[in-house]
């Protein structure tokens, strides 16, 4: 186990620093006067001034490399050129709504995509599994932001239901859960589909597994078996593949930010795009880069946790 | 006179195929007596192992007709309802499987497994109590270390240590029927002696009746009592192991006692020339006759059936001649 | 010959359910209306007519106009043009890449075979969306860098199995035997490897057309993939999505057709899947 977690931990540093070079050598491919390009024609000489020393531009180059490795590393991911605030804060600022979003999402794909997937698995052949079958793919397919905007049309617009846009005013519980409802069902539509999906095909192929029909020959009632015997092995490849599409739910919450205009690191990003803000996109891509690579180990070793095959070392001993 | 504990009578077991339907069970009748030890032996594909799941009411999926009865101490099983069958199941009737590296759950720990059984029969017990029952219940299968192994996962043990733990869930169960569907073909051969050891030393404790399936006569005759060959869906021959492995009546029996050290690994007597016959054909006449040595024209017209015989029951029209 | 044998089995077995049939409908809609752009739209998907702002389906724009005057139905033609040569052109380079990438993981030492499966952890490991983000926030806004990136996301995708499927091919009696008669190492790939795991690749990247539409519809949606005025599907939804308050039309209309293609080619793909063989399994 220890083994097993100190390997993924040198992969995990390894992206992080293959983002950050990827991250720096954009400034330093950037076609024509850096400064230029990178804040645009319209910028005032000061500006432009202040973003060379800030950015380093004028030293050569493997002294910005150093510099970059070594500021993003105590915590210093530059300043704004506009405002002149730290990224950082302005980071700390958005992340709360972000990671709200996402796990909002994710619960609700899990809470109701694993039941439903369950329940495909154990009737199949009647008519929600039929109708399920259609519809996740329905959803897997159609891209989220799509889904958004017929969300925000419907709810918001027609029928008036919820508030269109926005994070809500700040303190006011209520106001914030109404405003994520939307966000929230537009991400985990997408997976709610692709998550039942996952679970019934393991499910089906774990069920046809010896083992459950040695649990099934030992009397144990049938929703032991599902939910006990059978669940927990299902889960192993869901975690799995969910593991892996966290990039894609990440993706996701940026244009579901951008369509419902909350704020986050995905509307953090894209405004400073807008505005030419480049330090601000650099800084806000790599914490989101961390958090990505940081869910997927969290996903990874909970992953091993599951299933005691990938352990290296467990009680028991060795094979005798 | 005291009834056996299972009578199987006219046992048919049907499954569509592509080929068209397939005779899995061609009329199956046999008796377990109670508390003794049952072997039933034949090639794959004699119906043996399907013959162990009907029992347990596991039809595979593509079974399209049952008819005939099992009667289990007084209850015809065929005529219960699922939920029914499952009373049964790890009460009064418990299975262990054909390989062992299988049919433990991979990411349940054995403790697990055997507390779960444990609780079945009796729901209440706290854990520590069934826990304990456990580790008796493995030292009694002859696992060292029972407290340390009871923490183990199915993949940290050896073959014939998972075996050992599918024992010890059977033994929990305390089962009237114990059926055993090849416990040992899937282990090497010191391994298969020391479970075939186990399952006899255990005798005293299974207080029931056991049926041990084999594709191996040498085992049978270690370990059983009676002895029921099987052959292409039908029981070729009955009667006690002592009588029918020194007076074999049927040709089948006497094939496969003579080529018992040549038959392969996935128990095909290899020595007895011919194949099977398909079970999607129709039976004429004597389903063994293709093969036989003793083949006469009556044999391909008349399906013969059980006789008995000076060692039990035959079915061949023939046995008294080639005696 | 036999290939197109194969092919038309194949189809006919795609056709042969009805999720299958409806995805190939779909996909063969959207194909032509790509390829036959200029005939198949009514008006040039550029010209503007300001007076006649969102106005509704009619005989004259059948699906309305949007808030330049444009006519919608031949925008979202042309817009199939420029989703079909970014997903094919993506989706070639990703294949080419990943092949040869894999067919060389699986033939070089150990050594550079972990080096090229870091390579395609690393890649797969980032969220390549937000990094498509910082790339675009630098070289601006173009169709080029979207199929690039696109490109170098999959990569790892097709890379993976070609390994995969070459591993256990590698070993395979029928290439032992053309070895000891003396056939070059490039000659077995080229004649034997190839053909061999070419049907699971291309049943891969049919799979991947939908999600390379997705996220060049996603890119130009943010402004940050095809540039107006040309008439990507994403670009189309973005400027309906704008002027949301003026007219619902040209926003629903834009959204229902992207979400018909990435439907179809995904019911497509998964019913080619399930022809050729049920065990591949998508990335996703």
């Amino acid at each position: 186990m220890l083994r097993y977690f100190f390997s993924r931990l040198v992969t995990t540093v390894l992206i992080v620093f293959g983002a950050m070079l990827l991250l720096f050598l954009l400034t330093a491919v950037v076609p024509g006067d850096p400064a230029v390009t990178l804040l645009g024609p319209q910028a005032s000489p000061e500006l432009v001034k202040r973003f060379v020393s800030e950015m380093g531009l004028d030293q050569p180059i493997h002294v910005r490399l150093w510099r970059f490795f070594a500021n993003v590393l105590s915590g210093n991911l530059g300043v704004d050129v506009v405002s002149g605030r730290s990224v950082w804060s302005l980071v700390l600022n958005v992340l709360p709504d972000t990671l709200i979003l996402t796990f909002s999402a994710i619960l609700l794909a899990v809470v109701t995509g694993v039941p439903l997937g369950i329940y495909a698995a154990t009737h199949r052949g009647s008519l929600l599994d039929n109708v399920l079958a259609f519809v996740s793919v329905a959803f897997i397919a159609v891209p989220s932001f799509v889904i958004a905007i017929f969300l925000l049309l419907i709810f918001s617009i027609w029928l008036d239901w919820l508030p269109v846009l926005g994070a809500g005013r700040s303190g006011d519980f209520w106001d914030a859960a109404r405003r994520l409802i939307l966000p929230t069902l537009s991400i985990a539509a997408t997976w709610i589909g692709f998550i039942a999906r996952l679970v019934r095909t393991s499910m089906l192929e774990v069920l046809n597994e010896p083992y459950i029909r040695t649990s099934r020959a030992y009397g144990l009632s049938e929703r032991m078996v599902t939910y006990k015997y059978a669940l927990k092995n299902a889960c192993i490849p869901t975690i799995a593949v969910l593991g892996l599409g966290l990039g894609r739910l990440l993706g996701n919450a940026v244009f579901v930010e951008i369509v419902f205009a909350r704020p986050g690191l995905g509307r953090l990003i894209y405004g400073a795009i807008s505005e030419r803000n480049f330090p601000v996109v650099q800084g806000a891509v790599l914490v989101v880069v961390v958090l990505f690579v940081l869910i997927n180990l969290v996903v990874d070793l909970s992953y091993s946790a599951l299933d005691p095959r990938i352990r290296r070392d467990g009680a028991g001993g060795s094979p005798v | 006179m005291v009834h056996p504990l299972v009578s199987i009578r006219d046992l048919k077991l049907e499954a569509s195929t592509n080929r068209g339907v397939a005779h899995i069970l061609r009329g199956i009748s046999l008796e377990i007596g109670r508390g003794r030890i049952l072997g039933i032996v034949g090639e794959s594909g004699s119906g043996k192992s399907s013959l162990a799941q009907t029992m347990l009411s596991f039809l595979p999926a593509n079974v399209s007709g049952v008819s005939g009865e099992i009667v289990f101490d007084g209850v015809d099983l065929l005529k219960l309802r699922p939920s029914e069958v499952q009373s049964y199941r790890g009460r009064r009737i418990a299975k262990i499987f054909q390989d062992p590296m299988t049919a433990l759950n991979p990411v349940f720990t054995v403790a697990t497994h055997l507390v779960d059984v444990i609780r079945r029969r009796e729901p209440g017990l706290p854990r520590k109590e069934a826990l304990r029952q456990a580790e008796a219940a493995l030292t009694s299968v002859g696992i060292a270390d029972a407290r340390l192994r009871l923490e183990a996962y199915p993949h940290q043990l050896s073959g014939g240590m998972r075996q050992r733990v599918m024992i010890a869930m059977a033994l929990l169960v305390r089962p009237d029927l114990l059926i055993a569907d090849e416990p040992t073909t899937a282990l090497d051969a010191t391994v298969e002696a020391q479970i075939v050891d186990l399952l006899k030393s255990l005798r005293q404790e299974l207080s029931g009746s056991i049926v041990f399936i084999s594709h191996h006569l040498g085992l049978v005759a270690e370990l059983c009592d009676d002895l029921c060959v099987m052959y292409g869906g039908t029981v070729v021959e009955s009667g006690l192991v002592a009588d029918v492995l020194v007076r074999p009546r049927h040709p089948y029996t006497r094939a496969l006692l003579a080529c018992e050290i040549e038959d392969d690994a996935e128990g095909r007597l290899v020595s007895i020339p011919g194949e099977v016959q398909d079970p999607v054909a129709p039976m004429t006449g004597c389903i063994f006759a293709p093969r036989c040595p003793h083949v006469v024209e009556a044999c391909r017209v008349t399906v013969p059936a059980l006789r008995p015989s000076d060692s039990g029951r035959a079915a061949c029209i023939r046995f008294e001649e080639i005696a | 010959m036999r290939a197109l044998a194969a092919l038309a089995g194949i189809l006919r077995k795609v056709c042969g359910t009805f999720i299958g049939a409806t995805g190939f409908a779909i996909v063969l809609i959207i194909i032509a209306m790509a390829v036959f752009a200029p005939i198949v739209a009514t008006h040039d998907p550029d010209q503007l007519d300001v007076l006649n702002r969102f106005a509704p389906p009619s005989a004259a724009h059948w699906l309305g106009t949007d808030h330049l005057g444009r006519d919608l139905y031949s925008r979202l033609v042309h817009g199939s043009t420029i989703a079909m040569f970014v997903a094919l052109t993506s989706i070639i380079l990703a294949l080419s890449f990943g092949t040869i990438l894999g067919i060389l993981a699986a033939f070089l030492s150990t050594r550079a075979e972990s080096v090229i499966l870091i390579l395609f952890d690393v890649i797969s490991s980032f969220p390549s969306l937000v990094l498509a983000l910082a790339i675009v926030s630098v070289f601006g806004p173009s169709m080029s860098i979207v199929i690039i990136i696109v490109a170098i996301t999959l990569t790892p995708h097709f890379g993976r199995v070609a390994r995969a499927q070459v591993l256990t091919l590698k070993n395979a009696p029928f290439l032992e035997a053309e070895r000891i008669l003396g056939a070059s190492g490039s000659r077995i790939i080229v004649m034997h490897i190839l053909p061999n795991i070419m049907g699971t690749l291309l049943v891969l990247a049919s799979m991947d057309i939908p999600v390379v539409i997705t996220i060049e519809a996603g890119l130009s949606f943010l402004g940050l993939g095809v540039r107006p005025p040309l008439a990507s599907w994403g670009t189309l939804v973005q400027d309906g999505y704008q002027f949301l308050t003026d007219s619902w039309i040209p926003v629903v209309v834009a959204s229902l057709a992207l979400a018909f293609a990435t439907l179809g080619f995904t019911l497509f793909g998964e019913a080619l899947r399930d022809a050729v063989d049920p065990r591949i399994r998508p990335r996703h």
